[in-house]
């Protein structure tokens, strides 16, 4: 027993020479954290190799006693000793923890997914209401902008032009072919209060007039016919507060119709986008286009 | 009491099963019967959809993108209203994929549109910079096995009661209506393409691969 105490010890001391052997730098400064965690570290040392010792001690001299359970196993048997009073009453605790988990804690059924998903959207939506009440100009750019490089670059692109003809270039309103095509076809399904654009409103000259007077951005003298085309879209172009498409800009309006019902124009279809902005970020769409605006 | 059981360990093992084998039965079947129930609006695949997926299978379109939305904001921002066990319940086999190396496609046929497929299958480089997917342009060329898709059709419908020619369900009927079908909808798809050589094989009556997966994933919705 002794000889084992005093193999006990040297193991401790042998370890923390070791240690300090190996880190001892860490121990010249001020901070006294590592000493501490010496201290922490010869404690957990002491009290295993003192554990270690009482076991093995019990196991050499300790005799077994009690009286033997009746059924045994090839010989091997078992007490009928009562169970350690710590064990039990940790056995008694967990019980009652589970009682407490079943009816008060978490009670079964009252936990849902789709509840906590649902809470989640509220404080969020809570949460971007009280930061974005009143956005200044610039927040309403930089917004726009990291909701078209998720939205829209995939297929406008991350300039926006529209990668090579794949998708409408957003940096300009609209080109000469693209108005040509809408006077040719007409256009419907924005759900503007002037309703669908008959085809054929102009032809010929007339309508090559007024595809180059509306790409160039409605700027000179307009043509004489773009009367045809004023009486919806107003004589400055800009769609007469929200009546008929503005031919000028991207206005909130034009953004929230095109996002709403999608847009089959002669490049390809954009799919509806309902629902998946809100408001604001429209709003920053629509000012973080006209940010981009090419030749201004 | 139970010292006479455990003297009996193989006895004992079974009884042992049985219990937990009972308790995890009645826990879960009733549960998963009510939620793998079709969610309303849930509709079989269409032969040629069918077809579609088949090629995403065969190029293991799954092992990079999955197709379940979490129900977390930031999933939801990105890829629409989350899943609902009900809306697999035609999927056989599921194509819930285990690791996102591209985006989730569960709704992909809300936001993407033809075009947008045929440019991406092609080059997918030339829409989105920097991404790491490779090309499929032979999908462009190899014909959609639409037999096969139409066989898979009829065994759902003969053996698992899959709803088909029920009403305002997809119509399958026979091989030859199927195909005409099929036919009629790939046409559809070609008209918003612009790849003449796909254009001409829908027009001789094939369907090239692009023209199915095109349907497949327009139908994710």
């Amino acid at each position: 027993m002794k000889s084992m105490v005093i193999g006990g010890i040297i193991l401790i001391v042998a370890l923390m020479a070791g240690t300090y052997f190996v880190a001892g730098d860490a121990f010249q400064s001020d901070d006294y954290i590592n000493s501490l965690t010496m201290l922490g570290a010869l404690a957990i040392i002491v009290i295993t190799v003192f554990t270690v010792l009482k076991y093995v001690n019990q196991i050499k001299n300790d005799t077994a006693s009690g009286e033997l359970a009746d059924e045994n196993w090839d010989g091997i048997g078992e007490y009928t000793n009562p169970i350690p009073s710590g064990w039990g009453l940790i056995f008694i605790g967990s019980i009652i923890w589970m009682l407490w988990y079943f009816f008060v804690g978490y009670p079964t059924n009252q936990f849902s997914q789709i509840g906590q998903y649902n809470e989640e959207v509220l404080e969020n939506n809570a949460k971007f209401k009280a930061a974005w009440e009143n956005p200044t100009d610039e927040t309403l750019v930089a917004m726009g902008e990291s909701v078209f490089l998720v939205q829209c670059a995939p297929c406008h692109g991350v300039d926006a032009e529209g990668i090579a003809g794949k998708a409408q270039d957003l940096t300009h309103r609209m080109s000469k072919e693209q108005v040509l095509d809408v006077i040719k076809n007409g256009s419907q399904g924005l759900g503007y209060p002037m309703g669908a654009m008959p085809p054929m409103m102009a032809q010929g000259a007339d309508a090559e007039a007024i595809a180059t007077y509306v790409a160039g951005g409605l700027k000179g003298e307009a043509p004489a016919s773009f009367a045809a085309c004023s009486s919806c879209h107003g004589a400055d172009g800009k769609g007469m507060n929200g009546m008929a498409p503005n031919l000028v800009d991207y206005d909130n309006t034009l953004m929230s119709k095109v996002l709403e019902n999608g847009k089959k124009s002669s490049i390809g279809e954009m799919p509806s986008f309902k629902g998946r902005l809100n408001e604001t970020q429209e709003k920053a769409l629509t000012s973080f286009l006209n940010s981009i605006k090419a030749g201004e | 009491m139970f010292h006479w059981l455990e003297q009996k360990p193989f006895f004992f093992a079974v009884v042992l099963f049985l219990t937990i084998a009972f308790a995890g039965i009645i826990e879960v079947i009733p549960d998963f019967a009510k939620q793998s129930q079709p969610t309303v609006g849930t509709k079989p695949y269409t032969t040629l959809e069918l077809a579609g997926r088949h090629v995403y299978i065969k190029d293991s379109c799954n092992a990079c993108h999955s197709q379940l939305i979490r129900p977390f904001k930031s999933e939801t921002d990105r890829y629409g209203m989350y899943s609902l066990s009900g809306e697999y319940a035609y999927d056989r086999p599921f194509l819930w994929g285990s690791k996102r190396t591209g985006p989730d496609l569960m709704r992909v046929g809300n936001y993407r549109t033809t075009d947008w497929h045929e440019n991406h299958m092609m080059n997918p480089a030339s829409v989105v910079p920097g991404t790491v997917m490779p090309a499929y342009p032979h999908m462009f060329t190899n014909i959609a096995d639409i037999e096969t898709a139409y066989a898979e059709a009829y065994t759902v419908k003969a053996v698992f009661g899959v709803p088909y020619d029920a009403e305002g369900m997809p119509k399958l009927g026979t091989l030859e209506e199927a195909q005409a079908d099929a036919m009629a909808q790939a046409k559809l798809i070609a008209a918003d393409m612009k790849n003449q050589s796909v254009k001409d094989a829908v027009a001789n009556g094939q369907v090239p691969e692009i023209v199915a997966l095109i349907a497949y994933l327009n139908s994710l919705k």
